[in-house]
């Protein structure tokens, strides 16, 4: 009885019994089919050394943020020197930026959160609509959205300052935020996504079920195209969150600040105090781990979504 | 189901960004206008510096707030820009083009002559006259445009000559008054692997340019309403013959001068001396406090390229009244305090170019072995070279960088960074639409 | 909203369409709007700029000291497509994406089918670690790489052939391509891994039933099924690098012979900065819109190549 309980383990009278026969979970293949051992092995192979390759610089990046000026040309770059200067870099961190440097953390993390929010919603939303409807004039809206990527974005920040200065927006919140939540990549990812992972049939049956576009897209669609969504939010995150050429022209005022804004006016000196500014960048890429680690869940939501398709 | 959670934490979110923007429109940044619409209540004026504001250093702010106090009928407001002086130039031009320009900015030197043809630059001739008598003459010729005033000048950066006194000494080298001495210095020390002097590209455009000025050369002059472009003449050979005797017999360090290698090179003594601009002195030494070379360093007189005393500007600031300003007798009141705050803008690692002698900092007399610094380099800016103006678009003499770089390797000579120099001036004033004499 | 009731597989018609057309355009609007203010305008506002040009207003050495805003026709097009400058740094990005592309793309493919493959099972980890690099800002990239390349203080030179050098003219732009693929892989990886996430299991399922090893599943089914997420990530890479600007420039700041036009992107942007010239609006916008046409040119080739393997 016991053993055909899809339990991992059960008490019986005698005490805790390890079953042999497990379900494997919903991510994990059949236990007929486990892969060989020497398989994996070379797997874990390729991915650590994958992750020597990206990490190794972000290491560097940490010790030379505990190094002061001189120790930086003198010392060997992937230990430590003997003086610790990471209280001082801190020190002159929060010295540069005449104390303000975690209120600029916490303004980037306003902005980056609300641009990506928003976008994320919006570009889903375009996405979805182009994947999945047929309206006058989407040929021709595809073609200009693509356009829109083909000019660089540098180029476009005066005219967008001339107009946001006449809509009374520099200087704002807004004048970072709405510029950073419009995302044409973000379009062309949420429709190559929905035309992937959204079944038509799914839709046309819940409309025949009587549901609303609104209800259709924001209890079907928006789950089975969590992971894309995930990843589209984070793209609009991180580059929220290190564009510095758009707050330079847009904002004055040194309490609107972004963080990355300040780390290159640090640089902007002719002998910057180099520790200082690696540590502030660091600390400014932690929210982003915190982020990446708090988002694993909406990725498993699209799994298990697709997983129960069809 | 994760779906719903999502959703609602969307809207969350989006409420959470709404309450925030509505609480922050409130307190969030002004709008950057210049001047105040009363007549009858406190003129404000704006001040955009990129002045460093760092560790140690008087903040900006803090100067500022002496004078709003003592000032309550003219307040000024300061911003400070954290790019670099390209970027600033940009700003200013489109804040001025949508009519929300500072009252006050500070400018480079070499860029005044190219934002005055802009048109982005009052012409304040009669108020700067006031206080002309505070200033170096060399400084504020620098803010001369053709003879329109447009401003106040802040620091200066003339070219002057560190070196390790100790290092010399054991090499029994004496302190040179003139390159050739220079330039026997650098022979007799390459023999030990000691460099006397750096070579550096990335800062060709206003090292060398200032090195010709030293020289006695004046590259752009006016005859007949026309630009005359020379950066090829006696001085600029001298210049050019110095460089290349030093590099073809590998007796100068060639590297960037922002480079990690330059630092090394300072650390591990290779580097006793170096032709450097005076407002170096703030950080040149700083990679080697707590060294056993602490201490060992003097700042002296550029060497002479053969005539008297004289020396180039390496850059350096002043501070400008913008076009759409509305209150320049005000400005400009604001502009001489506090340019003459000698001591404050010391601080923040500037030379200044008032007249007078700042105290050295304690943290600079440290590092020059209690020499009295600041006066050596005021005597500098007094021989800076009268007659070296700039030309509108200086800055795209960048190609200069390029060239000088090629030359550090050895693949062309020197003086082809002169006559790259003189190509780009003469397509460059073409360009924006100015006459310029022919070649 | 009503909806309206049709039997499942018959097209809608009348009404049905003009319904879709309205929802197409609804779920498109948000973004729409916010595309028009922040790309349209800003877009048009710098085509225009192409057309005009600044000229001193009156004579003598500062041209009066005003300047007015002149329409010159063509003549900064025709500057901009005769400049040498311009192909030349052209023609080294376009070699440059020709081998940095297909590398990047290719492990980016190959890590993302790693972590699909279920082989490993500390997904995550890898996740955030192979986009870590994507997250680090660029001046710090820069600061970070500068320090690595130089040969007399990069920890590296301990372990490579003396005389290494990898900023010299023949190395450098395979520096730079090693900076341009650490940092976007991962970025590319995670497009991969939302496009695979989509796949149903029931197809591995059947396909295991059937005898497929691993590889087979990897190569038959998830990689055509990814095809289009590949096509955009791949247009978008050519784009970016037709507009490459942030490892140029940085490699710029420590190595003057590059000059300050290495990249057409670099052009553009020094020439709006005045650091090179021609200088100014006109130029700069001219050679952008030259740009544009190159990247889009490419875009479109690569597009109907993919189109006819398919």
């Amino acid at each position: 009885m016991a053993q055909l309980a899809p339990t991992t383990t059960a008490t019986s009278s005698s005490g805790v019994v390890r079953r042999r026969r497990r379900v494997p979970a919903a991510d994990e293949l059949p236990l007929s089919m486990a892969p060989k051992p020497a398989l994996r092995a070379v797997a874990i192979v390729v991915l650590v050394i994958a992750c020597l390759y990206f990490l190794v610089p972000v290491y560097w990046l940490v010790v030379a943020s505990t190094k002061s000026n001189a120790d930086l040309s003198t010392t060997f770059g992937f230990w430590f020197s003997g003086k610790n200067s990471l209280i001082d870099n801190y020190n002159s961190l929060m010295s540069w930026t005449q104390g303000l440097f975690w209120r600029w953390v916490g303004n980037s993390l306003l902005y980056s959160t609300v641009a990506g929010v928003l976008g994320t919603l919006f570009s889903v939303m375009a996405g979805y609509a182009i994947a999945k409807f047929a309206f006058p004039g989407k040929k021709i809206a595809v073609g200009v959205i693509m356009g829109g990527l083909l000019l660089p974005v540098a180029l476009l920040t005066v005219p967008l300052y001339l107009e946001f200065h006449t809509l009374g927006l520099v200087n704002t919140i807004w004048a970072i935020i709405i510029p950073s939540a419009v995302s044409p990549f973000g379009v062309f990812l949420g429709m190559v996504y929905a035309q992937s992972s959204v079944p038509t049939e799914l839709i046309e049956a819940a409309r025949i079920d009587g549901a609303n576009e609104a209800r259709i897209f924001f209890t079907i669609v928006l789950r089975l195209l969590a992971p894309a969504m995930v990843t589209i939010f984070l793209f609009i995150f991180v580059a929220t969150w290190n564009n510095f050429l758009l707050p330079l022209l847009m904002v004055s005022s040194a309490d609107l600040k972004p963080v990355t804004l300040g780390l290159y006016g640090m640089m902007s000196y002719f002998a910057p105090v180099k520790g200082a500014v690696m540590l502030g960048a660091l600390l400014g890429v932690l929210p982003l781990v915190i982020l990446f680690f708090a988002l694993q869940r909406y990725w498993r939501a699209g799994m298990a979504a697709g997983a129960v398709k069809g | 189901m994760p779906s719903k959670k999502a959703a609602g934490r969307v809207i969350a979110l989006v409420g959470v960004g709404t309450l925030a923007v509505g609480l922050s429109a409130c307190a969030g940044g002004s709008n950057d206008a210049g001047d105040d619409a009363a007549s009858s209540g406190p003129v404000t004026i704006t001040y955009m510096h990129r002045l460093p504001d760092g560790e140690g250093m008087t903040p900006v702010d803090d100067i500022v707030a002496k004078w709003n106090k003592e000032h309550p009928d003219i307040q000024v407001k300061a911003t400070k820009f954290d790019g670099a002086a390209s970027e600033m130039i940009l700003k200013l031009e489109t804040d001025i083009k949508a009519g929300s320009g500072p009252c006050l900015a500070q400018i480079g030197y070499s860029e005044v002559p190219g934002m005055y043809v802009k048109g982005l630059l009052q012409d304040v001739t009669t108020e700067a006259g006031k206080y002309a008598d505070n200033y170096s003459a060399g400084a504020f010729g620098m803010m001369k445009v053709g003879d329109k005033v447009v401003g106040l000048p802040q620091d200066t950066g003339p070219l002057v000559y560190f070196y390790n006194a100790t290092a010399f000494k054991k090499l029994g080298l004496t302190v040179p008054t003139t390159m050739d001495e220079l330039a026997a210095d650098a022979a007799t020390a390459s023999k030990d692997g000691k460099y006397v002097a750096a070579f550096t590209p990335d800062e060709a455009q206003n090292w060398l340019s200032a090195q010709a000025a030293a020289a006695g050369d004046t590259w752009f002059g006016a005859s007949d309403d026309k630009w005359q472009v020379n950066t090829q003449g006696t001085g600029s050979q001298q210049v050019s013959a110095l460089w290349q005797g030093l590099i073809d017999d590998k007796q100068v360090f060639v590297g960037d001068r922002w480079g990690d290698a330059f630092t090394k090179a300072l650390t591990d003594g290779s580097l006793i001396g170096h032709v450097g601009a005076a407002w170096e002195a703030g950080f040149l030494l700083d990679p080697l406090d707590g060294t056993e070379s602490e201490g060992q360093w003097r700042v002296a007189q550029l060497p002479t390229f053969g005539t008297d005393a004289m020396t180039g500007p390496d850059g350096g600031s002043g501070v400008s009244v913008m076009k759409g300003c509305e209150y320049p007798e005000q400005a400009m009141e604001f502009n001489n305090w506090f340019n003459t705050q000698v001591d404050d803008l010391t601080s923040q690692g500037l030379v200044v170019a008032a007249k007078g002698t700042p105290t050295t900092p304690t943290k600079m007399k440290k590092q020059f072995g209690d020499q009295d610094v600041l006066s050596e380099l005021a005597t500098a800016t007094q021989n800076l070279n009268p007659d070296f103006p700039y030309m509108p678009g200086f800055s795209a003499l960048s190609t200069m960088n390029e060239t000088a770089a090629k030359a550090g390797s050895g693949d062309v000579p020197v003086s082809d960074i002169f006559t790259t120099a003189q190509t780009t001036a003469v397509s460059t004033i073409k360009d924006l639409g100015l006459p310029v004499a022919g070649n | 909203m009503t909806t309206v009731a049709t039997r499942p597989g018959t097209r809608r018609r009348g009404r049905g369409i003009r319904r879709e057309g309205l929802h197409g355009w609804l779920f498109m609007a948000p973004f729409a709007v916010l595309f028009v203010v922040v790309f349209l305008i800003p877009i048009i506002v710098s085509v225009r700029e192409a057309f005009y040009s600044q000229v001193p207003s009156g004579g003598g050495l500062f041209g009066g000291g005003e300047l007015v805003d002149t329409f010159v026709g063509f003549d900064n097009l025709v500057t901009a497509a005769t400049s040498g400058a311009f192909w030349l740094g052209m023609g080294r990005v376009l070699v440059y994406a020709a081998f940095q592309i297909p590398v990047m793309i290719i492990v980016a493919l190959g890590l993302a089918l790693l972590l699909d493959s279920l082989l490993v099972r500390r997904v995550a980890f890898f996740r955030m670690a192979f986009f870590l690099p994507y997250a680090i800002p660029g001046v710090i990239a820069a600061m970070m790489w500068l320090y690595l390349y130089t040969p007399e203080v990069s920890p590296f030179m301990q372990f490579l052939p003396a005389g290494t050098d990898f900023m010299a003219p023949g190395t450098i732009l395979a520096s730079m391509a090693n900076m341009t693929t650490w940092t976007y892989t991962g970025y590319n990886m995670l497009i991969f891994l939302a496009a695979l996430q989509a796949i149903p299991h029931d197809l591995y399922e059947a396909a295991r039933l059937d005898g497929a090893s691993g590889w087979r599943i990897a190569t038959r089914i998830k990689v055509p099924l990814v095809r289009n997420a590949a096509l955009l990530a791949v247009l978008l890479s050519i784009i970016g690098t037709v507009q490459l600007f942030n490892e140029p420039m940085i490699m710029e700041s420590a190595n003057s012979w590059m000059g300050k036009a290495y990249t057409p992107m670099m052009l553009t942007y020094n020439s709006l900065m005045g650091q090179v010239s021609p200088s100014g609006n006109g130029p700069a916008s001219a050679f952008s819109l030259l740009m544009a046409v190159v990247a889009g040119a490419m875009a479109v080739i690569y597009a109907l190549v993919q189109r006819r393997k398919a």
